[in-house]
């Protein structure tokens, strides 16, 4: 994965956690640990900022008011429902 | 359908390449006889537009996604079907036996066609099944079962669209099950109806709505939840509709489906990129993470994360000190050996220097002996000689001092003889003026007037006397 933004919250987590079975193996270098912290790091505020999207609060929205706000800010919108 | 022109039909009133002109009443009847010799077969389909009036036919129609079929029914023949008031209605799937019927009109009554219905029954749950297998066949075949299924379920959903009935139980389940996963993102109800021939196309036209949201300025919905509470299959008819399942399948929104209960199984359940027995079921799959779960296991594997780097840098940082302590100390040992091997090569050098200088002194002091004795030799040598020279020299010299000695008593006497204190001794004086110069003869004495008179045993002054003037 390397430096590449998480396609999704649930391969930034698979991710991380193959990154910290492999440094509980204790296997990897010094080189290889720091540039597996630094990913897992990059990895870890991915995951928080996802978690924190879903945290706030719950917001219910109603498909019919939307769309009517949407076709009020939006003409053609309502146009093309047509 | 043949029909023999009427007697008297003028021939110049038909139209080249067509029979007749043929009277309309007669078509229609002998239409309405062809129709009735039709093959009579049973059809099955949803009731819409049922009218139970005070007429003698019941009328409706049959309905599926294909097409639709009017119908009707003797009032006499559908009272004796002892349905209780109610089982037929909109939206009930039936099983109609009858054949082709067609209604001629005439001078004052509008014709018409219907399916003429002698038998019916409510579709039992083998009819729906034997239906349903039939489209779910006709799908897969197409491979519309497929593509939802390739569709990635996201399992962290920031917004999850929700068709289901307003204030239906389902709404209440699924909203419970999202928030134990610790969820609160976005949702977007859409309601509508969940049963009857409203329902499918309702429930086709939010889906369409939802999914369309992100592209219109909305939130992107991430996945679609549709769900209701359990029913018989007829009650459930609605999500087997083939045009709502073929809508879903294309749609490039996941969908999930969560409706009935665990046994039932609708065709929806087949096209869906997920299929669940029950609304809180479909809250797990809609959030496939446990918020509250995730937020302490991210946390943990922060943690983590962070001690395995330390510990990396600290462990290996120790391991290196170690190392780096040996060679110092290798280095150490060697310097101090290297000091005292310096130590020692000084102090030989020293020795050596020492010793050479010992050595060159000897040299030098047997050298110097050697030119010692031969400078003391050379002088014995040169002191004898010088003696022998001295012998004769102070031998010339004490002759000479004697012959001197002589030569100088001779010239003392005879300048004794010369000498004028010797003269004074024999009573002469010696008159001298103030500057001791000698005063020669009389008229120097007498210029002077006064004068001294050196006598042996001393001065004595004297004065021109001035009767000797007179």
């Amino acid at each position: 994965m390397g430096t590449e933004a998480p396609q999704s919250y649930e391969a930034a987590v698979e991710r991380l956690e193959a990154i910290i079975d492999r440094l509980d193996t204790g296997q990897a270098g010094l080189r290889e640990t720091l540039e597996l912290c630094r990913e897992g790091k990059v990895l870890v505020e991915y995951a928080a900022g996802e978690l924190e999207a879903v945290g706030k609060g719950l917001e219910e929205l109603q498909l019919d008011e939307l769309i009517a706000r949407l076709e009020s800010a939006d003409p053609a919108l309502r146009r093309a429902g047509d | 359908m043949a029909a023999e022109p009427q007697a008297g039909a003028s021939r110049e009133e038909a139209i080249e390449g067509y029979p007749g002109p043929y009277e309309v009443g007669v078509y229609a009847h002998r239409l309405r006889d062809r129709l009735r010799s039709l093959a009579r077969v049973c059809l099955i389909g949803e009731v819409t537009n049922l009218r139970i009036g005070r007429g003698v036919n019941v009328y409706f129609e049959l309905r599926d996604a294909d097409g639709a079929m009017p119908c009707a029914m003797w009032k006499n023949e559908f009272e004796r079907l002892g349905l209780a008031e109610g089982d037929l209605r909109d939206g009930a799937q039936v099983v109609a036996a009858g054949g082709c019927d067609y209604y001629p009109g005439g001078a004052s009554a509008s014709p018409s066609f219907a399916f003429r219905v002698s038998e019916l029954r409510l579709a039992g749950e083998g009819d729906l099944l034997a239906r349903l297998e039939r489209l779910r066949k006709a799908l897969a075949h197409e491979g519309l079962l497929e593509p939802q299924k390739l569709l990635p379920l996201a399992g962290l959903p920031r917004t999850i669209g929700v068709v289901t009935a307003a204030g239906s139980a389902a709404r209440k389940d699924f909203l419970a099950g999202v928030e134990r996963r610790g969820w609160r993102g976005t949702i977007v109800w859409a309601y509508a109806p969940v049963q009857d021939r409203r329902a499918a196309p309702a429930i086709a036209a939010a889906l369409r709505d939802l999914a369309a949201l992100g592209g219109a300025g909305g939130p992107v919905v991430d996945t679609i939840v549709v769900t209701r509470g359990g029913g018989s299959i007829a009650d459930l008819w609605a999500f087997c509709d083939e045009t709502l399942c073929r809508t879903v399948a294309l749609l490039p929104v996941p969908v999930i489906s969560a409706v009935g209960h665990e046994t039932d199984r609708t065709l929806l359940d087949d096209v869906a990129a997920v299929c669940c027995s029950t609304p809180t079921h479909a809250a797990e799959a809609a959030v496939g993470v446990d918020c509250r779960s995730a937020r302490a296991r991210l946390a943990t594997g922060a943690s983590r994360l962070d001690s395995a780097g330390r510990q990396a840098v600290v462990t290996r940082a120790r391991w290196l000190g170690a190392r780096s302590r040996a060679p110092r100390e290798h280095v150490a040992r060697h310097r101090s050996h290297l000091h005292q091997k310096a130590r020692e090569l000084r102090a030989a050098s020293g020795r050596i220097v020492t010793a050479r200088v010992t050595y060159q002194q000897r040299v030098a002091v047997k050298v110097l002996s050697r030119k010692l004795m031969a400078a003391r030799a050379s002088a014995a040598a040169g002191r004898s000689e010088m003696g022998a020279a001295a012998g004769a020299l102070e031998r010339s010299r004490q002759a000479r001092a004697r012959r001197e000695a002589e030569a100088l008593r001779r010239m003392s006497a005879a300048l004794r003889a010369h000498d004028p204190d010797r003269t004074l001794e024999r009573g002469y004086a010696l008159a001298v003026n103030g500057a001791g110069e000698p005063l020669g003869d009389a008229a120097a004495a007498r210029a002077a007037g006064s004068f001294d008179l050196r006598m042996a045993g001393g001065t004595v002054p004297a004065r021109v006397r001035e009767r000797e003037e007179a």
